[in-house]
């Protein structure tokens, strides 16, 4: 099968498990005695009818869609990579400490932030390789364990003075020479403030009103280096084909060990980045005590699984997940249905991504059926 | 093989709407509008805990409750899933034509701040956070909690038989501490008042949510002749400790006594809806006053302990803490809030 | 000495709910179904299990109920990897949004907008406990280990159990015999739920006596890990999950000492052990062969 028509059919899937999930969500909601089409209008009003919502969604999918592209990474190598919730928060600690404590012209600064805590996360990255490598620990069982791990480190930094912002549960701010946000300083000054909100034009609300920030960019720059790099490079080759058949990889001389670290940490890299670019470009530029999980590792392997396992599916499917995320809670306000009801749909759509050999069973039987007409 | 997928298909369905019908909904929802005035429209940002956390986010929305019943506003909630969703929640609710916000804790203290300087014409509100730098259309919020703590510490002290009681943190924070160091010192006046020498353990779960370690640690602490602890964060767990070692325990901002009549003795009341309720309902009276501080405590009504406490608290001890109450209120008595002013206050002892 | 029978108490505790999901874990990857989905199953039984326990006012009707709830929501999960050949880490993650989902929206409309059940009167009674919380023994971590037990007889000393793991390990011979791999792996699916069910209501009616949006968290994950740490063996499977639950006692005993230890150092204690103990176990972890391949005749 050629590829085209491979993608062809992924897409197919994809739109048809929507379809599907949208409709067994609307039945859920008649059945709890709310209106289908009341609920998703507020859920679609809520994400399309002003630009600054869209600019909302676009934010709120940066972090997934890094994090998606990490799993993916590490999936082509055959790894399973649970820890991107881990490696989200050894980059944004670290870019929280170099963003608060050291100095450095506006954009270099920027730039050390994020060189460090991408670095130190592929650190952590490659010793959960070693650790699979050397000692035969499952690389799942180690990413739970530093999913924990760094959650409770953080909550240990941010009490320690030398990080601790007095009277706050948190760390110093960073400074505003790391911000990635689009026209950050100017907007928050009170100039900025009437320029904007004077010229009364949609656009102008929405750079005032949300925290667009230039994190998407390198988001999809990320994607298509992935997407190149699998594509045209003996590296990328390397590194999937020891997630393919590991075996044949150490017979045709590829050294297995090595590739499955730098898949770790590449991987890990990523996860990194999408902390550092949260710190970096949304409010309030700072780690605060986590009480759980912020959930972006498990977004993230959702949206790589919508997104058919490609770089470049993941930009849409991180868009599409997280539109989705963030329309729920118009459902919720405007309808009073819960929330929830999104976290079933998107698992249906999940579900049904899963099993699409469903649908080509079911379009083969309509035209067997209009055949014997 | 086609069969049996054709079947599995219906299973999967048939699932799905067995899911979904296992469930008639119950009453209408809060925020329908229906016949109700819609004069005045509300909004309630909650923190990561929810609505229904059994702590200060559903005392909050029960004041918004409270005024929707009484006066026919028009109230809402959004609930945060993570920090990042306090911005986006404000934005929309700023959308909705909203005469008021309300925000739930210090960790959104600076988005709402910035929520109104964008936001001229709308008014804000801010628990848990004091007033330095916040802007003219906004109020803030702080509850003295630690004279209620200080007096369930009291009645700690009074009521403790092995002379050894126990506090349960969460995770350490400014309003963590007001629950610490008023309860201890609390007890420290109790053990002075009585003469004898009362231990205080004292642990924290770095959890808000681990419900099974609240519930190991007061285990222990039971086990090591505490009778009477105090938790917070995951609270449940230390209800059940109590109830299966028959010991007591004290709860926390909510009345929860339903949960455990004979094990919780009383309860340190934070009214987060007293406040809700009073100040958003000067925005309609038009009293409202932006760029203030609210200070709420024992004098206030807005902490205190439970109500008719006198089911397991002793008369004659419940009559002290009255007097006690008083000399707080006239400020003979200062709870300290945190560690330095706890050992301030040991000295004056 | 009182410390010693609090601390087992405490270890028992943690455990029982780890140990069932984890047995549900071995159960399914054993026969060749890898099974991520067990966070969204388990909140799906705590969840059924302490709504039912609350309305009958049984809680152990509200156990069976759990358990019941699991096995029909990993009725999903076994159509999909098994009729289907569906991706098996695709339909897992799916019913963990499903399975939370469900939940706390079922929540919503049964407890009157409220993520969290109203306790019960009654929850899963003690088997042996004393006043003094130093005798303490969940019924709950009985039947687990109970459990445990069964399981390894059942697939080391049974044909069926030996038919189970060859479905996991070489399924093309047990195709031969005549043998459904299907029918093998459909049912240990199913089991798996059942007993993911089941760990989520040991949490919801026996340690606490109701459900919460956080009651679970993170559970299955764990209980996934302790699966692979066991090396997919009844009985190595649950001594994982009680240096688990070990290790947690340990961080709450000794965070209620004299030592001085920030408490969030404290808190990371058991996710340190477990990974300095597998270095030190030092080996290679093979899963079931097939695991996670779908089986296509």
């Amino acid at each position: 099968m050629n590829m085209e028509k491979l993608i062809k059919i992924q897409l197919t899937n994809i739109i048809l498990a929507t379809v599907v999930g949208f409709i067994l969500g609307g039945i859920v909601l008649v059945l709890t005695g709310y209106n289908p089409l009341e609920a998703y209008g507020a859920l679609f009003s809520g994400i399309f009818s002003k630009p600054k919502y869209i600019a909302q969604v676009v934010i709120k999918s940066t972090p997934i869609i890094l994090t998606g592209l990490s799993f993916l990474v590490a999936f082509k190598s055959g790894l399973f990579n649970m820890g991107a919730e881990g490696q989200y928060l050894t980059g944004s600690i670290v870019a929280a400490i170099v963003g608060s404590k050291l100095d450095f012209p506006g954009g270099i600064h920027f730039l050390a932030v994020v060189v460090s805590a991408v670095t130190a996360s592929a650190l952590l990255g490659a010793v959960i390789g070693i650790l699979k490598t050397k000692w035969g620990v499952n690389e799942v069982i180690s990413c739970i364990m530093f999913n924990w791990f760094l959650l409770y480190l953080n909550n240990y930094l941010i009490t320690t003075p030398w990080l601790k912002k007095p009277n706050a549960e948190a760390s110093y701010e960073i400074h505003e020479t790391a911000w990635s946000l689009v026209a950050g300083k100017w907007k928050t000054t009170e100039k900025g403030i009437a320029a904007l909100s004077g010229s009364g034009s949609p656009f102008a609300e929405m750079l005032l009103r949300t925290d667009l920030n230039y994190g998407i960019v390198i988001a999809v720059i990320v994607a298509v280096i992935i997407y190149i790099l699998y594509k045209k490079t003996t590296t990328g080759y390397r590194l999937q084909s020891v997630g393919a058949n590991i075996n044949a990889s150490r017979l045709s001389g590829i050294p297995v060990e090595k590739n499955i670290i730098c898949a770790m940490a590449l991987s890990a890299a990523i996860s990194g980045l999408a902390g550092a670019l949260t710190i970096t470009g949304m409010m309030p530029h700072r780690l605060s005590q986590l009480r759980v999980h912020e959930g972006y590792g498990f977004s993230g392997i959702a949206v790589a699984l919508i997104g058919a396992n490609s770089p470049i599916g993941c930009i849409f499917s991180g868009l599409f997940y997280s539109m989705l995320e963030y329309g729920s809670s118009s459902i919720q306000s405007k309808t009073g249905a819960a929330s929830e009801i999104m976290d079933l749909v998107i698992g249906t759509i999940i579900f049904f991504i899963a099993i699409s050999s469903l649908f080509r069973i079911v379009l083969k039987k309509k035209k067997g059926e209009s055949k014997h007409e | 093989m086609k069969k049996t997928r054709l079947m599995a298909t219906m299973i999967i369905i048939a699932c799905i709407f067995a899911m979904g019908c296992s469930g008639k909904k119950k009453g209408d929802a809060d925020s329908k509008n229906g016949d109700m005035k819609d004069d005045y429209n509300f909004g309630l940002v909650t923190g990561e805990g929810g609505v229904n956390d059994q702590g200060f986010n559903q005392l909050a929305w029960e004041g918004y409750k409270r005024l929707q019943d009484e006066f026919g506003y028009n109230v809402k909630y959004l609930e945060s899933k993570q920090e990042s969703d306090y911005g986006a929640n404000l934005d929309k609710f700023a959308d909705e034509g909203m005469n008021m916000i309300w925000t739930l804790g210090f960790t959104m203290k600076d988005i709402t701040v910035n929520a109104a300087k964008m936001n001229p014409d709308l008014k804000y509100g801010n628990i848990d956070s004091v007033c330095e730098q916040i802007a003219d259309n906004m109020v803030s919020v702080v509850f003295r909690a630690q004279e209620s703590t200080f007096l369930t510490g009291y009645i700690a002290g009074r009521m403790t038989e092995t002379n050894h009681v126990g506090f349960i943190g969460a995770m350490r924070s400014e309003v963590i501490d007001q629950f610490e160091y008023g309860f201890r010192a609390g007890v420290a006046y109790a053990a002075k008042e009585t003469g004898k020498e009362i231990d205080v353990d004292i642990q924290y779960t770095e959890s808000f949510t681990d419900t099974a370690k609240n519930k190991s640690i007061s285990t222990l602490m039971y086990s090591n002749g505490v009778d009477i602890i105090l938790p917070c964060g995951a609270t449940l767990g230390s209800i059940e400790a109590a109830k299966e070692m028959n010991k007591y325990v004290i709860g926390i901002d909510m009345d929860q006594r339903h949960l455990a009549p004979n094990q919780m003795i009383t309860v340190a009341m934070k009214n987060v809806d007293v406040a809700v309720y009073e100040i958003t309902k000067e925005l309609a009276e038009g009293t409202f006053e932006g760029g203030t501080e609210h200070s709420f405590g024992l004098a206030e009504g807005g902490v205190g302990i439970a109500p008719h406490s006198d089911n397991l608290v002793p008369g004659e001890v419940l009559k002290e803490v009255e007097e006690i109450s008083d000399r707080i209120i006239n400020g003979s008595i200062l709870p300290p809030k945190d560690e330095e002013g706890f050992e301030a206050f040991l000295k004056t002892l | 000495m009182n410390s010693i029978g609090v601390i087992l108490g405490i270890t028992l505790m943690y455990s029982a709910p780890l140990v069932f999901a984890a047995m549900g874990g071995v159960i399914s990857e054993k026969a060749g179904v890898i099974n991520i989905g067990i966070e969204g199953m388990m909140t799906f039984g705590a969840f059924t299990g302490a709504a039912t326990g609350y309305y009958l006012d049984n809680p152990w009707i509200g156990f069976l109920c759990a358990a019941l709830a699991g096995g029909a929501i990993s009725i999903l999960h076994a159509v999909a990897c098994v009729n289907f050949h569906a991706n098996q880490t695709i339909s897992g993650v799916a019913l963990n949004l499903i399975g939370t989902g469900a939940s706390l929206y079922l929540a919503r409309i049964l407890f009157d907008g409220a993520t969290q059940t109203l306790p019960l009167k009654k929850k899963l009674p003690k088997l042996v406990s004393n006043a003094d919380g130093t005798i303490s023994l969940d019924s709950t971590a009985a039947i687990a280990f109970i459990l445990v037990v069964l399981l390894w007889l059942y697939l080391y000393r049974t044909k069926g159990g030996l038919r189970l793991m060859a479905a996991g390990e070489h399924p093309e011979a047990v195709d031969s015999l005549g043998i459904s791999v299907e029918k093998i792996r459909f049912c240990a699916v199913i089991a798996s739920g059942i007993l993911a069910g089941a760990g989520g209501a040991a949490m919801s009616l026996a340690v606490v006596s109701s459900f919460s949006q956080t009651v679970i968290s993170g559970h299955g994950y764990i209980a996934l890990a302790a699966v692979i740490f066991g090396r997919w063996n009844p009985a190595s499977v649950a001594l994982a999950c009680l240096l688990f639950g070990f290790s947690q006692s340990l961080v709450v005993f000794l965070g209620n000492g004299t030592i001085t230890i920030p408490s969030q150092v404290l808190a990371m204690l058991p996710y340190v052990v477990t990974i300095i103990v597998l270095i030190v176990m030092h080996g290679e972890t093979r899963a079931p062969k097939a695991s996670g391949v779908p089986y296509e005749k």
